[in-house]
C-alpha cells in the first residue's frame, strides 16, 4: 500500500518549504516516507514540484506517477496533470480548471494568518484532511519546524493548517492513506547524512566554492560548525579549496571540501598533490550532467571517470559511491577513515538525487567520534615523512612535533626534500602504488540483492540503488509477466557497487560468475556505460548490455522494470 | 642553522638574490627566537619556492600559485604555529595572484615574503607580472605590454593588516622588515621583497634597484591609508622601501568561534 503527493508551482512558492513539513509530519504518523525533488536552475518562477511518497513498506526511491497533484500554477497543472493516476486527486491554487479541486490556499492565509508565506500551512492542512489523517501530527511537525520563528508564528501557522484541512473538508479521507507501519521518525537527505557523518567523524576544516547540487552539504556542515567546533570557511575557488585542505591535512585536521563536476575539474591539480604529499583529503562530489554548466540542479553520474582520473600522474585514490542515506553517513565516514589510514585523498561520488532525497530512517549517531588518523607521538630522532615501508603507508607526524615535517610536490627522497634521483623516483612510485594494493584489499565488495542465483543480473553503482532494488523486488513479484515479457518466470538480482574504486576485479568476477545470470544489464546514468567500462577494463565483467539514463532525472523503478522486462 | 646557504646544495644561480634573502630569514628567525619545530615554510614553485628546502623548519612545497592556500590551511588547523611562505614574484601574483587578493581580505595570519625580481627565473626569463612595460623576453619579443601588477596597492586598496616593502642587497634593513613582519600579530603580513635576478633580467639590476631604493620617510604614517597608497605608486625614479601600511583589521583566526577555544589539532586530539 502506498501513495504518491506531489507540490508543484514556481521557484519562491515555499513548495520546498511544504514538503519538508508535510514529510516530517507523515514520517510522525509512522509512515514510510521518501521524497526526491525536481528544481530548476532559478530562484523565481519556472516549474519545481517536491514528491513525497508513503507506503507501510521501505521505500527506496520516487515514482513518475502520483496519486495527489497540488499545482500552485497553472504551468504546473498542465505540465504534470498527465502523471496523475487514475482515481487521483488535483489541488489548484486557482480558478475554473475542469475536474479538480479549486483551494484558495494564498487567500486563506492571508485570511487566518496574516501572510501569504503561510499557504504551506493551509496546503499541508488540506493533505492531511484528503488523507484522512490526524492533524496532531502535522501540528507537532509545524511547532518543530518552527520553534525558532516564536509562539505567535506557530499558533498562526497551525490555524493556517486547521483553515486548510476545513477547505478540503468535502472531499476528507478521499486518498486512503497506508496505515502507520512504526516507521522511525528521524528524516534525513542525503546531504544531511553526508554533513552529519563528517562533523562526527571529527572533520574540523571545511572550505568550498558554493556548487549545486553539491552546496547542501556545505550548508548543513555551517549549520553544525559551532556545535562540533568547526572552521567553515567560503573559499575564492575550488583550487584554494582543494589546497587549503592539503595544507590543513598536513598539519593535522581532517579536512574536506564540496564540489560538484566541474569544481572537481578544477581541482585536479590540487587532487595530485595530495596524492604525492600523501596527505588525507576527503572530496564529496554530487554530480550533476555536464559538459560545463550541463544541468546545474539535476541529477547524473556522468563523473565517474572524471573521479577515476583527476590528477596528473599516478596516485592512489578510494571513491566510494552511496546508494543509500544509511549509505551516505556510513561511507563518508570510512572515506575519511581510509583516506587517514592510507595517506590518500578519497571522493564520496554522490549526486543530485541522493543529496536532494529524504526518508526516515533509524537515528544517525549524532555524537562525536574521531576517526583515527594514523599520527605517530612523538617521532623518533631522525624520522623521515616518506619512509619506505613495506605497505607503501609513511609513519605520518604532524609539524609542531619534535620532528621536522616536509611535504614536496616534487619527487622527493624519504625525507621530503627534492630529488631527482632515478632509483629513488622508481622508489617513490612504487610505494604510492603499494599502497593502492592495501586500498584495493580494504575495498568494500559489491552487495548482492534478490536470489543468488538469478536468471538476470542488474549491475549498479551509487544513487542507482534504490531504484535499481525496486525495481527487482517488482520483476520477481510477477511484474516481469505483468510488463509483457516472454520469461514471466525470469528470476532478477541486482549487484550494487557502493565503492567503485578500487575494485578487486577477481573477486567481483567471482560474485558475477556465481550468479550464473544469462543477461547482465549495468544501469547507470550517463551516456556510455562508465561504470561498465571500468568493469571490463579490470577484467571484472566481459560484456553486458547497457541501460542508460541521462536526460538530468533520476531512473525511476517502474521504467528500469519495463525496460528489463522488454 | 641552515643546511645549504652558499654552497652548490642550492639550485639558485651564483650571485642569486635568494642567497642574501635565505640567510637574513635564516638570522630573523633567530633573532626573533622562533622554534623551529613550530615553524612552517611555504613555498609554490619557483626558484624561491625552494627555499624551504634549504632552510630548517617544517617544509611545505607545494603546487605552483597556490602558497597562500597551502599556508591557509596549515594556520586554520593550527594557529600556534608559525607559516610563512616564501616565494617568488610569478608564484605570488601571477599564477595565484587571486589567492594573494583573498588572502588579503581574509587577514589570514600568515607572513608572505615574496622574492621580487620582475622575471620568471626557473622557465628561463619570460616576462613575470611585475615586469616593467618595454622589457623584452624570448616570449614578450617586442617587450612588455600589459601594465604591472602593483602588490602593494592592491593589499593596501583590501585594506592588508601590514605591507611592507625591501631590498635583498640591503641585508639589514630587510632583517628589520623581516622582523616587524614576525612580530604582527594582526593577520596577513606582505613583505615584497625586491631581488635582482642575475641571469634573466639585465634591466633591474643589483645596481638598478641600488640606486632607487630609499628608506620611507620617517613622517611616513603607515595607518595613513592615502599616504600608503601614494608611497606604492612610487617607481623608477625613487622606490620606497620600509613599511608602507598597517590596519587594525581583526584576524581571520581572532574571528572564528571554533578557534577561540585553542587549535583545531589540538581540539581534535582532546576529543580522540
Amino acid at each position: 500500500m502506498e501513495l504518491n503527493l506531489r507540490i508543484a508551482g514556481e521557484a519562491g512558492q515555499g513548495i520546498e518549504t511544504t514538503g519538508s513539513v508535510l514529510i516530517g509530519a507523515l514520517a510522525g504518523l509512522g509512515l514510510h516516507v521518501f521524497s526526491t525533488q525536481d528544481y530548476m536552475s532559478r530562484i523565481r518562477g519556472g516549474l519545481n514540484w517536491f514528491d513525497i511518497r508513503i507506503a507501510d513498506k521501505e521505500l527506496f526511491a520516487g515514482t513518475r506517477k502520483t496519486d495527489l497533484l497540488v499545482a500552485f500554477t497553472q504551468e504546473a497543472l498542465e505540465t504534470l496533470r498527465p502523471d496523475v493516476r487514475a482515481g487521483g486527486l488535483i489541488l489548484f491554487e486557482g480558478e475554473g480548471a475542469p475536474g479538480v479541486l479549486s483551494l484558495p490556499f494564498t487567500q486563506t492565509a492571508t485570511d487566518v494568518g496574516g501572510s501569504t508565506i503561510m499557504a504551506n500551512a493551509v496546503t499541508a492542512g488540506a493533505v492531511f484532511a484528503l488523507l484522512g489523517s490526524d492533524l496532531e501530527a502535522l501540528s507537532a511537525q509545524l511547532k518543530t519546524t518552527l520553534a525558532d520563528k516564536g509562539a505567535d508564528v506557530v499558533e498562526k501557522n497551525i490555524a493556517c493548517a486547521r483553515a486548510g484541512a476545513a477547505l478540503a473538508a468535502d472531499h476528507a479521507g478521499s486518498l486512503t492513506a497506508p496505515a502507520g507501519a512504526g516507521a522511525p521518525e528521524h528524516v534525513y537527505s542525503g546531504g544531511d547524512a553526508v554533513g552529519l557523518a563528517a562533523a562526527t567523524a571529527g572533520v574540523k576544516f571545511v572550505t568550498s566554492y558554493p556548487m549545486s547540487p553539491s552546496t547542501a552539504v556545505f550548508t548543513y556542515l555551517a549549520g553544525v560548525a559551532d556545535e562540533y567546533g568547526i572552521v567553515v570557511e567560503q573559499a575564492e575557488d575550488e583550487i584554494a579549496a582543494i589546497n587549503m585542505i592539503c595544507g590543513a591535512a598536513y598539519a593535522g585536521v581532517p579536512a574536506m571540501t564540496t564540489t560538484s563536476g566541474g569544481g572537481l575539474a578544477l581541482m585536479s591539480e590540487g587532487i595530485s598533490l595530495a596524492g604525492i604529499i600523501e596527505q588525507p583529503v576527503f572530496i564529496f562530489v554530487a554530480q550533476r550532467p555536464g559538459p560545463a554548466t550541463g544541468l546545474p540542479t539535476r541529477t547524473a553520474q556522468e563523473d565517474l571517470r572524471l573521479a577515476l582520473h583527476a590528477g596528473h600522474g599516478e596516485f592512489p585514490r578510494a571513491i566510494y559511491a552511496p546508494g543509500t542515506i544509511q549509505q551516505a553517513y556510513d561511507l563518508t565516514r570510512r572515506a575519511i577513515e581510509t583516506a587517514h589510514r592510507f595517506r590518500s585523498p578519497a571522493i564520496l561520488l554522490a549526486d543530485q538525487f541522493l543529496v536532494d532525497s529524504r526518508k526516515n530512517v533509524a537515528a544517525l549517531d549524532e555524537t562525536l567520534r574521531p576517526i583515527n588518523r594514523h599520527i605517530v607521538d612523538g617521532p623518533p630522532e631522525g624520522y623521515l615523512s616518506y619512509a619506505l615501508t613495506e605497505d607503501g603507508v609513511s609513519p605520518r607526524a604532524l609539524p609542531g612535533s619534535s620532528a621536522f615535517v616536509v611535504a614536496d610536490s616534487h619527487v622527493h627522497s624519504e625525507d621530503g626534500h627534492i630529488t631527482e634521483d632515478a632509483q629513488m623516483t622508481v622508489r617513490m612510485q612504487d610505494k604510492r602504488t603499494a599502497k593502492g594494493a592495501g586500498l584495493t584489499a580494504d575495498a568494500l565488495p559489491p552487495e548482492l540483492y534478490g536470489p543468488h542465483k538469478a536468471d538476470h543480473l542488474l549491475i549498479c553503482w551509487g544513487s542507482t540503488y534504490g531504484p535499481c532494488r525496486e525495481a527487482v523486488d517488482t520483476l520477481n513479484a510477477g511484474g516481469a509477466s505483468a510488463a509483457g515479457a516472454s520469461f514471466a518466470s525470469a528470476s532478477f538480482a541486482m549487484l550494487h557497487f557502493a565503492q567503485v574504486w578500487p575494485l578487486d576485479a577477481a573477486a567481483v568476477r567471482r560474485t558475477i560468475g556465481s550468479v550464473g545470470a544469462r543477461a547482465i544489464t549495468c544501469i547507470e546514468g550517463n551516456a556510455s556505460g562508465q561504470f561498465a567500462s571500468l568493469l571490463r577494463q579490470t577484467g571484472a565483467l566481459d560484456t553486458c548490455e547497457l541501460m542508460l539514463r541521462y536526460d538530468g532525472r533520476p531512473f525511476m523503478a517502474g521504467d528500469i522494470a519495463t525496460r528489463v522486462a522488454q | 642553522m641552515t643546511q645549504s646557504a652558499g654552497t652548490n646544495h642550492t639550485s639558485w644561480c651564483p650571485g642569486c638574490g635568494n642567497f642574501p634573502i635565505l640567510k637574513t630569514l635564516d638570522n630573523a628567525i633567530e633573532t626573533a627566537g622562533l622554534d623551529r619545530h613550530r615553524l612552517v615554510l611555504v613555498s609554490g614553485i619557483g626558484q624561491a619556492a625552494k627555499l624551504p628546502h634549504y632552510a630548517q623548519a617544517n617544509v611545505f612545497n607545494g603546487l605552483h600559485g597556490r602558497a597562500l592556500c597551502h599556508a591557509t590551511g596549515i594556520k586554520i588547523a593550527n594557529h600556534a604555529l608559525e607559516v610563512i611562505v616564501t616565494s617568488g614574484d610569478g608564484d605570488m601574483y601571477g599564477e595565484g595572484a587571486n589567492h594573494f587578493i583573498h588572502a588579503v581580505r581574509r587577514n589570514i595570519g600568515v607572513k608572505a615574503f615574496v622574492h621580487n625580481n620582475q622575471v620568471y627565473g626557473l622557465t628561463k626569463g619570460q616576462a613575470s607580472p611585475t615586469s616593467d612595460p618595454g622589457f623584452v623576453t624570448k616570449v614578450q619579443t617586442h617587450g612588455v605590454t600589459s601594465h604591472p601588477f602593483n602588490p602593494l596597492a592592491v593589499a593596501i586598496v583590501e585594506d592588508a593588516s601590514f605591507v611592507a616593502r625591501s631590498f635583498s642587497g640591503d641585508a639589514a634593513h630587510l632583517h628589520a622588515m623581516m622582523l616587524a613582519a614576525l612580530e604582527h600579530t594582526g593577520g596577513f603580513a606582505l613583505l615584497d621583497i625586491l631581488q635582482p635576478c642575475i641571469s634573466f633580467n639585465r634591466r633591474n639590476t643589483f645596481k638598478w634597484y641600488r640606486e632607487r631604493v630609499r628608506p620611507v620617510p620617517e613622517s611616513h604614517d603607515p595607518t595613513n591609508r592615502a599616504a600608503a597608497l601614494e608611497l606604492a605608486f612610487q617607481w623608477g625614479g625613487e622606490i620606497p622601501i620600509g613599511i608602507i601600511y598597517r590596519s587594525r583589521r581583526p584576524s581571520f583566526e581572532a574571528q572564528q568561534p571554533a578557534l577561540q577555544k585553542g587549535t583545531l589539532v589540538e581540539q581534535f586530539a582532546g576529543h580522540s
